[in-house]
C-alpha cells in the first residue's frame, strides 16, 4: 500500500511539474504568438513599405536639355548625337577575347581598356551597361554595323552632346553648360523631391547646367524633368526587372531674340578688335545683337579642354572669357550730350534758341581751371542743336556747370546708367554713377564743380557698359519709353520705363533726333564719315573716351604710342529715321574715333537688321 | 479475413494522432521547402527520402517495448559519445564547425543523436532510483549532462548543445528535483554569467547577442538577418504574399530560408493565418504527448515522453523567438519543416520511441 501510495504522490509531483513547464512555454509562446501577430498586423505598413523599399530600385532617366533658337528660328544650341560602343557585360562570357576582336575593328587604347576591365566586374554582377568607346565616326559605326552579328553582347546607342552651331558667336550671350557639380545635382534634384542616384545618361558627359548667359539664367526651363525607371532588384543590387517607367519631359525650347545675321555682322565688324556690340529691337526691349570681342569656342569648353588651353585662354592679354558687352565699363564720353542737352531743357537752363559763344574751351569760374574742346578756335556761336552735332563741348561744361548735380544725376538714371537695365543678362555690371555720397565714401574727397563740368561731356567718374550704353540708345530713340531688355520676349514680366517729364514734349524728341541725325548727315556732323556706309537715315553720337588727359595733339601723339593708351572709340545709333527700329551701341577699345571706327560696326549692324525686317 | 487484420492491428504499435499529425507536418514541410529553395526540385526530392525513410523508421522505432529501450540506453550512450569523439577528431569541416560525420552516402550530425540517447539514458538511470534523487546521483547526472554538453559546444554548435542541457535539465526536473537545489545552482548560474560570457562564448556568439539588443546598429553586417527576417515576418501582413511570391525570400534578402529561416518564409508567403495553422499543428502534437506521457505505464516512459516532448517543444521555441527576434541567431531548425538530414531523422526516432511508449500496455505494472 505504501509503494502505491508513494506511486500515487510520485505521479502527481511528474504531472504538477511538465504541466508546470508547458505552461510556462504556453505563456512563452503567447508572447512569440503576440509578437508576430504585432509584426505582421499591427506593423504592417512599415514592414511592407520596407520590403517595397528592399526590392525595388529607382533609376533615373535624365531629360533632354531645350533648344536654343533666334527669332527667325534657326537653332543656335542643339543636343547633336554621337554613337557611343556599349558591352553589356551580363552577357558576356569571356571578356578578353571579345575585348581582342572588337580591338581588330575599333581601336580602342589602352588604358581605356584597362579602365573597362576595372569596371566590368560590377557591373556584370549588378547587370549595368559598360561604355567601351564614346563618339564613335561614321566609319567605326559602319565597320562594326556590318559584323555585328559576331557580338551579341554589345551595341551602338546614342549619346547627346550639347552644341552651339555658331561656336564663337554666342559666347557672352548664350553661354554654356558644362558638368554639375554634386551639390548643383544635389539641388536640381531636390526641385523634384528626388535624391541623386544611378542615371541613364542622355548626354555623353552626364549631368549637365548651365554655367554662363543664357543657359545659366534659363537653366531651369532648359532643364525639364527627370524622368525613373523603377528595377526589382536582388538582395546584390541586381536589376531583374523593370516595374514601371515615367518618362522625363524635355526641357523648354528658348526662342531668344538674337538675330543670327546681325549677330554675324557685328562679329565680323568688331574682327577680333577688343570691344562689343549691343543691338536692341524698339518695339518691346529684346536684344537682338549681343557681341563681345574677342570670343572663344563654347564648344570647346562644353566637350572639355585641356588644362593647358583653358589657362591659355584665361591668360590671353585680350581676355576673351570678360563679357565687355555686360561687364566692361567705359565712359559714356560725347554719348552722354543728348542726355545733358535734354535735362537742359527740361530745367529751362536752356531752350533750343539759346546760344553760347564757343571760344575753344570753358574756364570754370571757381579756379580759372581750363576745360577744352576737341576743336582749336571752338565752334563759334553755337545753340543745343550744333552742339549736339559738332559735339562741341564747351556748350556741355557750360550747362553742366550751371547744374544742380544731384538733379542731373537723378535725371541720367533714367536713361539706366548706374542701373540694371536687363531682365535676363548673365550678371550685367550696372556701370557707375557718381554721385557726391559716392565719392566722399571712396575717395575721401568732397564733390568738386569741375566734377560736375566733366559729367557735361560724359569724362571723369561716369561709367557705364555697352548693354547700358545701347539701352539709353534706344530710351531716346523710343522717345522716353523702354521696356527692361532681355533676350527672351515676353518670357518675363517686365515694367515699361516712363520718362517722367513736365518739360520735354515730342517736338523736342524730335529734335533731339534731328540733331542725331545731324551728327552723320550734317556737312558738320562729327560722324560724317558714315553717309556713304548708311542704307537708311540713321541718328546717332559718337564720343571718344579719353583715357590719358593730354593738354595738345601733339602730347596724345606721344600717348598712342602704347596702344593700351590709345583712346576707345564708342558711337550710339538708331534708325531708320524718323521711324526708328533698332538701336545699338558700339565700343571699340583703344580705337581712337567713336565715329569712324566705332560707327561703320553700328552701321552695318543697323542695315543688317533693317534690311532683313 | 477481419480476423487476420484484427490480429495484425494487435502486433502493429501505432499512435494515430502521432502519425497523422507528423506526416501533415512533414507535407506541410515539403511545401514551405520547395517555395523556400527557390523551385529547386532536386532539394525537395532529396527532402522527400529523407521524409520517407523518417516515417518508416518512426514506424520501426515504434515496435520494440519500450524495456528494449530501457535496457540498452546505456550502449545507445556510449555509442553516441564515442561519435560525438570520432566527430571531434575526423569531422568534416563547414565554415569554421566540425559537426558532421562523412558516412558516404550521408553526412551525419552527430550531436543530434546524443539529443535523444543522453534523455532515455537518464531516464533509465532514474527508473528505479528513489526519488528525488540524492545529492551524489544528482551531481553525477549533472556532471555527465554538462560533460557531453560541452563536448558539442566545442564543435562549435551552441544551439545544439543548449537543446541537449535543456533536454537532460527536464529529465531530472521531472524526476523531482528539489526546488531549493534548482533555486541555489540558478542563483549560481546567474552569477556565473560574465564568466560564461567570456570563456565559453565564441567571438560571434557574443556579436550575436549584441546584435540581438540593436539590431539596427549595423544593418549591413550582423543585424542584416534578424532585420531581414522581421521585414519578411512582417511584410506578409495577415494573408501573406501567396505561395513563392515572397520578395524577401526570392529576391536573397533572407538568409538560410530553407533551414533556419523557413519560418521567415513562410510567414512572408501564408502571413499570421499561416503562422496559426503551423503553430496549431504542433500544439496539437504537443498536446497529445502531454496527455500521453500523464498516462505513461511507468516512470521510464513518464520521463521519456515528457523529456522529448519537451525538447521538441523548446526547440520549436528557439527557432520561432530566433526569428522574430527574440533571442539571438544560434543555429536552430525547426523540426519537420528545415531542410535538413541528421535533425529530421531525429525527431522521427523521438516520435517512434512516444508511439512505442504510449502503445505498449503491460499488464502488471511496477
Amino acid at each position: 500500500m505504501i509503494d502505491l501510495n508513494e506511486r500515487i504522490s510520485e505521479k502527481k509531483n511528474f504531472f504538477n511539474r511538465l504541466v508546470f513547464v508547458y505552461i510556462f512555454f504556453g505563456f512563452l509562446f503567447l508572447y512569440l504568438i503576440y509578437k508576430t501577430f504585432s509584426l505582421q498586423v499591427s506593423s504592417y505598413t512599415d514592414y511592407e513599405i520596407a520590403s517595397l523599399k528592399n526590392k525595388t530600385r529607382e533609376i533615373l532617366i535624365q531629360p533632354r536639355r531645350g533648344i536654343i533658337y533666334d527669332r527667325n528660328g534657326q537653332i543656335i544650341v542643339n543636343n547633336v548625337p554621337s554613337y557611343n560602343l556599349i558591352i553589356k557585360p551580363s552577357e558576356v562570357k569571356d571578356l578578353d577575347s571579345v575585348l581582342l576582336s572588337i580591338k581588330q575593328i575599333i581601336d580602342i587604347p589602352d588604358s581605356q581598356i584597362d579602365n573597362i576591365k576595372d569596371s566590368y566586374k560590377t557591373k556584370k554582377k549588378l547587370n549595368r551597361e559598360l561604355i567601351l568607346k564614346k563618339n564613335l565616326n561614321n566609319e567605326e559605326i559602319a565597320k562594326f554595323e556590318v559584323r555585328k552579328y559576331k557580338y551579341p553582347s554589345l551595341f551602338i546607342a546614342e549619346r547627346y552632346s550639347r552644341e552651339n552651331a555658331y561656336s564663337n558667336l554666342f559666347s557672352h550671350s548664350v553661354g554654356y553648360v558644362g558638368n554639375a557639380s554634386e551639390s548643383n545635382v544635389q539641388e536640381i534634384l531636390s526641385l523634384q523631391d528626388l535624391t541623386p542616384k544611378e542615371t541613364i545618361f542622355l548626354y555623353s558627359n552626364g549631368y549637365l547646367s548651365g554655367k554662363t548667359g543664357l543657359e545659366y539664367i534659363y537653366d531651369r526651363e532648359l532643364r525639364g524633368l527627370y524622368g525613373k525607371k523603377i528595377f526589382e532588384v536582388d538582395a546584390s543590387g541586381k536589376l531583374l526587372k523593370e516595374i514601371e517607367m515615367i518618362p522625363s519631359i524635355d526641357g523648354e525650347n528658348i526662342y531668344t531674340s538674337l538675330d543670327l545675321k546681325a549677330q554675324k555682322v557685328a562679329f565680323d565688324k568688331l574682327n577680333n578688335r577688343r570691344g562689343a556690340v549691343v543691338a536692341v529691337d524698339l518695339k518691346n526691349g529684346s536684344i537682338v545683337s549681343y557681341v563681345s570681342s574677342p570670343s572663344f569656342s563654347v564648344n570647346n569648353i562644353t566637350s572639355g579642354l585641356s588644362q593647358e588651353e583653358f589657362d591659355k585662354l584665361l591668360n590671353d592679354e585680350n581676355k576673351p572669357f570678360f563679357d565687355r558687352a555686360g561687364q566692361g565699363r567705359y565712359s559714356p564720353a560725347s554719348t552722354i550730350k543728348p542726355a545733358i542737352g535734354l535735362f537742359g531743357l527740361e530745367t529751362g537752363l536752356i531752350d533750343w534758341r539759346f546760344t553760347i559763344e564757343d571760344i575753344g574751351y570753358f574756364t570754370l569760374p571757381e579756379d580759372g581751371r581750363i576745360y577744352r574742346g576737341w576743336k582749336e578756335g571752338g565752334h563759334g556761336k553755337i545753340n543745343l542743336q550744333d552742339a549736339i552735332i559738332e559735339s562741341s563741348n564747351t556748350f556741355f561744361f557750360s550747362l553742366a556747370y550751371q547744374t544742380e548735380v544731384e538733379e542731373l544725376i537723378e535725371y541720367l538714371s533714367n536713361f539706366g546708367f548706374g542701373q540694371n537695365v536687363c531682365s535676363d543678362c548673365f550678371f550685367p555690371d550696372r556701370g557707375l554713377l557718381p554721385s557726391p555720397i559716392w565719392k566722399m565714401n571712396t575717395h575721401n574727397f568732397g564733390w568738386f564743380k569741375g566734377d560736375t563740368v566733366n559729367l557735361g561731356v560724359g569724362q571723369g567718374y561716369l561709367s557705364a557698359t555697352p548693354l547700358q550704353l545701347a539701352y539709353y540708345s534706344a530710351f531716346i530713340a523710343n522717345k522716353g519709353t523702354l521696356n527692361y531688355l532681355s533676350f527672351v520676349p515676353d518670357n518675363k514680366v517686365k515694367t515699361k520705363n516712363n520718362f517722367i517729364s513736365n518739360n520735354i514734349n515730342d517736338n523736342d524728341w524730335k529734335k533731339i533726333h534731328q540733331s542725331m541725325i545731324g551728327v552723320i548727315e550734317s556737312p558738320r556732323g562729327t560722324a560724317g564719315r558714315l553717309k556713304n556706309l548708311k542704307e537708311y537715315i540713321i541718328a546717332a553720337k559718337s564720343g571718344t573716351v579719353e583715357l590719358v588727359s593730354t593738354e595738345t595733339k601733339e602730347d596724345y601723339k606721344i600717348i598712342r604710342e602704347t596702344e593700351g593708351k590709345r583712346d576707345h572709340a564708342i558711337i550710339v545709333a538708331f534708325g531708320p529715321m524718323p521711324e526708328p527700329k533698332y538701336a545699338v551701341s558700339v565700343v571699340i577699345e583703344n580705337g581712337e574715333s567713336g565715329g569712324s571706327v566705332a560707327g561703320p560696326v553700328a552701321i552695318g549692324v543697323l542695315n543688317s537688321l533693317i534690311n532683313n525686317e | 479475413m477481419n480476423k487476420i487484420i484484427n490480429s495484425l492491428k494487435s502486433k502493429i504499435y501505432f499512435d494515430k494522432y502521432i502519425f497523422i499529425s507528423i506526416t501533415m507536418l512533414s507535407l506541410m514541410g515539403l511545401i514551405f521547402l520547395y517555395s523556400a529553395s527557390d523551385g529547386n526540385t532536386s532539394t525537395v526530392v532529396k527532402q522527400s527520402f529523407f521524409v520517407l525513410f523518417g516515417l518508416i523508421l518512426m514506424f520501426v522505432v515504434s515496435q520494440p517495448d519500450p524495456d528494449f529501450y530501457k535496457n540498452n540506453s546505456l550502449i545507445f550512450l556510449i555509442i553516441s559519445i564515442i561519435l560525438i569523439l570520432l566527430t571531434l577528431l575526423i569531422g568534416k569541416e563547414v565554415n569554421g564547425a566540425k559537426r558532421w560525420l562523412d558516412l558516404g552516402v550521408f553526412t551525419l550530425q552527430t550531436s543530434e543523436i546524443i539529443k535523444i540517447s543522453l534523455p532515455i539514458f537518464l531516464a533509465a538511470y532514474l527508473y528505479d532510483k528513489t526519488l528525488p534523487i540524492n545529492l551524489f546521483e544528482t551531481f553525477l547526472t549533472l556532471f555527465l549532462i554538462l560533460l557531453i554538453v560541452n563536448l558539442v559546444r566545442i564543435q562549435p554548435d551552441l544551439g545544439t548543445s543548449l537543446v541537449i542541457l535543456i533536454a537532460g535539465l527536464y529529465i531530472l526536473f521531472l524526476a523531482g528535483l528539489s526546488w531549493r537545489f534548482i533555486g541555489v545552482s540558478s542563483g549560481i548560474f546567474i552569477l556565473s554569467l560574465p564568466f560564461i560570457w567570456n570563456n565559453f562564448l565564441e567571438p560571434f556568439q557574443r556579436q550575436r547577442i549584441l546584435t540581438l539588443l540593436d539590431p539596427t546598429a549595423d544593418p549591413f553586417g550582423s543585424g542584416w538577418n534578424i532585420t531581414q527576417s522581421k521585414i519578411a515576418i512582417g511584410s506578409g501582413g495577415i494573408q501573406g504574399k501567396g505561395y513563392q511570391m515572397g520578395s524577401q525570400a526570392h529576391l536573397d534578402f533572407l538568409p538560410e530560408t530553407e533551414t533556419d529561416f523557413i519560418f521567415s518564409v513562410i510567414a512572408e508567403e501564408f502571413g499570421f493565418i499561416g503562422v496559426c495553422i503551423l503553430l496549431a499543428v504542433f500544439f496539437f502534437i504537443l498536446i497529445r504527448c502531454l496527455y500521453l506521457a500523464l498516462n505513461a505505464r511507468d516512470r521510464f516512459c513518464r520521463l521519456t515522453i515528457g523529456g522529448l516532448s519537451l525538447l521538441f517543444l523548446s526547440t520549436i521555441f528557439i527557432n520561432l523567438a530566433m526569428v522574430v527576434g527574440i533571442i539571438p541567431v544560434v543555429g536552430m531548425p525547426l523540426p519537420f519543416i528545415s531542410k535538413g538530414g541528421s535533425s529530421l531523422l531525429s525527431f522521427y526516432i523521438a516520435f517512434g520511441i512516444i508511439i512505442s511508449m504510449a502503445s505498449h500496455k503491460k499488464l502488471m505494472q511496477k
